[in-house]
């Protein structure tokens, strides 16, 4: 489904990834940690061109993104984004938040973009909240919208940078609990955030990144068990005794 | 001591509220095509091209750094020669048009640096979220940048309208008939200058004060 090749980019003389390689198959989910400033979050938004790269070649379902005249929105309205402090649209209402791309970007009727916004409300829990607007609701309200907006595309994979690491802990678990159903529901996910606990419970492989390189890309079992990195190892001693 | 004699006013009245009209108008056009053609340099100032770029900054550098008492008489020399040279004759009067050409042009550079601050007072993740969803990088400009910029941006351009709102006096330069200029005409011929000043002044003031208040209810309500 996305086929990372050898990805380089730089800001100058300032290297911040270095040769990435990695795939995630359909139905795959795959858990990218790694100390602050390791690139993470670089890279996942290079795999839906918000971000560009010099060198490599990422590929998503098909499309490559170093392709001359790749069509960027078309690839970006299959791949559902979900951002570290949510980023809905204050000026809109949460059912506006829902259906505006989907009208606007699917083409979809006002009445079907209605429709299948609540829908996905309902799945977040929050459909009583529809005509609200973003500020009335909490951290992991808005979250949950943020995903249930992403979901409205029905996007062919998800994209997760750092989901609850701007949420207070009681928070967080409404968050996850979202993203655990969404992968037994057997989504492609590339998730950037460092809640082990989700990883162990729902992730097929762990990335680890540090400086610009993925350094480790391990079977969950084999990560957790014995990662074979001393970097990854310190890293999962430090995140873990919280 | 000097006697106030304000008899003249009355009968004046009308002459005025014509002058007020010929006012508004020159500040109410300036204001929309201000905004509209200042909101555009702001895009093209702020967008991936750097020619429009460079365009864009050239313009608005120049209108502000010339005196807008100037780009008025220019205009008044100018536009009768292009209207012209475009359609072979010429308006009878051309003071109001090439008032109105000079005020919308010249607004335009001031509102632009409005809205570009605006503009960039957007979150870029907004901008991301936008992208994120499919939209074009102009659909995510007009969807959702630049509702959530004009949004923080009410209270300064209702502010720079107040401003351009007493600038449209320097009118008097090539003699149209505003508000100013016709209390400043009718002072003149009954011999009562200064009463037709005062009262002009008084005028001014009354709606300056009115819109400004406007503008610090706005910007308590945006504090909360
Ligand atoms: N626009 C930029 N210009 C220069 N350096 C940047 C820019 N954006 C990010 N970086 C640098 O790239 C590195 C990786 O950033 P990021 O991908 O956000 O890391 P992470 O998400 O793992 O914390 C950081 O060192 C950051 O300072
Ligand atoms: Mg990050």
């Amino acid at each position: 489904m996305i086929e990372i090749k050898k990805v380089g980019k730089h800001y100058g003389h300032f290297q911040v990834l270095s040769d990435c390689t990695t795939a995630v198959a359909q139905g795959e989910v795959v858990v990218v940690c790694g100390p602050s400033g390791s690139g993470k979050s670089t890279l996942i938004k290079c795999v839906n061109g918000l971000e560009p790269f010099q060198s490599g070649d990422i590929v998503v379902d098909g499309t490559s993104l170093a392709a001359p005249g790749i069509d960027l929105p078309r690839l970006r309205a299959r791949v559902g984004m979900v951002f570290q402090h949510f980023e809905l649209f204050p000026h809109m209402s949460i059912m506006e938040n829902l259906s505006i791309a989907q009208r606007k970007v699917l083409g979809r009727s006002a009445d079907e973009a209605r429709e299948r916004g609540l829908k996905l409300l309902d799945r977040v829990g929050l459909r009583t909240q529809a005509e609200k607007y973003p500020g009335q609701l909490s951290g992991g309200q808005q979250q949950r919208v943020a995903i249930a907006r992403a979901l409205a595309m029905d996007p062919i994979c998800m994209l997760f940078d750092e989901p609850t690491s701007a949420l207070d802990p009681e928070m967080i678990n409404e968050v996850l609990d979202v993203m655990v159903e969404l992968a037994r529901d057997g989504m492609t996910m590339m998730c950037v955030t460092h809640e082990m606990g989700f990883a162990r419970r729902v992730a097929h492989r762990v990335i680890f990144m540090d400086q610009g390189r993925i350094v480790e890309d391990a079977a969950k079992e084999d990560f957790f068990g014995t990662p074979r990195s001393e970097r990854a190892q310190l890293f999962l001693s430090k995140i873990l005794r919280h | 001591m000097y006697e106030f004699d304000w008899s003249s006013i009355p009968g004046a009245l009308p002459l005025l509220g014509k002058g007020l009209l010929v006012t508004l108008e020159v500040t109410l056009t300036a204001i929309v095509v201000g905004i509209v053609w200042g909101t555009l340099l702001a895009v093209a100032r702020l967008g991936a091209n750097p020619l429009l770029a460079g365009l864009a900054a050239g313009y608005v550098n120049l209108f502000r750094s010339v005196p807008l008492v100037m780009v008025i008489l220019w205009f008044y020399l100018i536009v009768p020669q292009l209207l012209k040279a475009v359609f072979g004759e010429g308006i009878a009067d051309i003071r109001l048009t090439s008032a109105l050409v000079a005020f919308a042009l010249f607004e335009a550079a001031y509102y632009s640096e409005i809205i570009r601050a605006g503009i960039q007072s957007v979150p870029r993740g907004q901008v991301a979220a936008g992208l994120a969803l499919g939209f074009t990088p102009a659909q995510t400009m007009r969807l959702i940048v630049l509702p959530q910029a004009f949004r923080n941006m009410v209270p300064l351009l209702l502010t720079q309208a107040i401003i351009l709102f007493q600038d449209t006096s320097l009118v008097y330069v090539i003699g149209l008939s505003d508000f100013f200029g016709t209390a400043y005409k009718v002072g003149d011929r009954d011999g009562r200058l200064v009463e037709l000043l005062l009262f002009a002044g008084a005028v001014y003031f009354a709606i300056c004060f009115a819109a400004s208040q406007v503008v610090r209810r706005l910007q308590s309500r945006g504090v909360q």
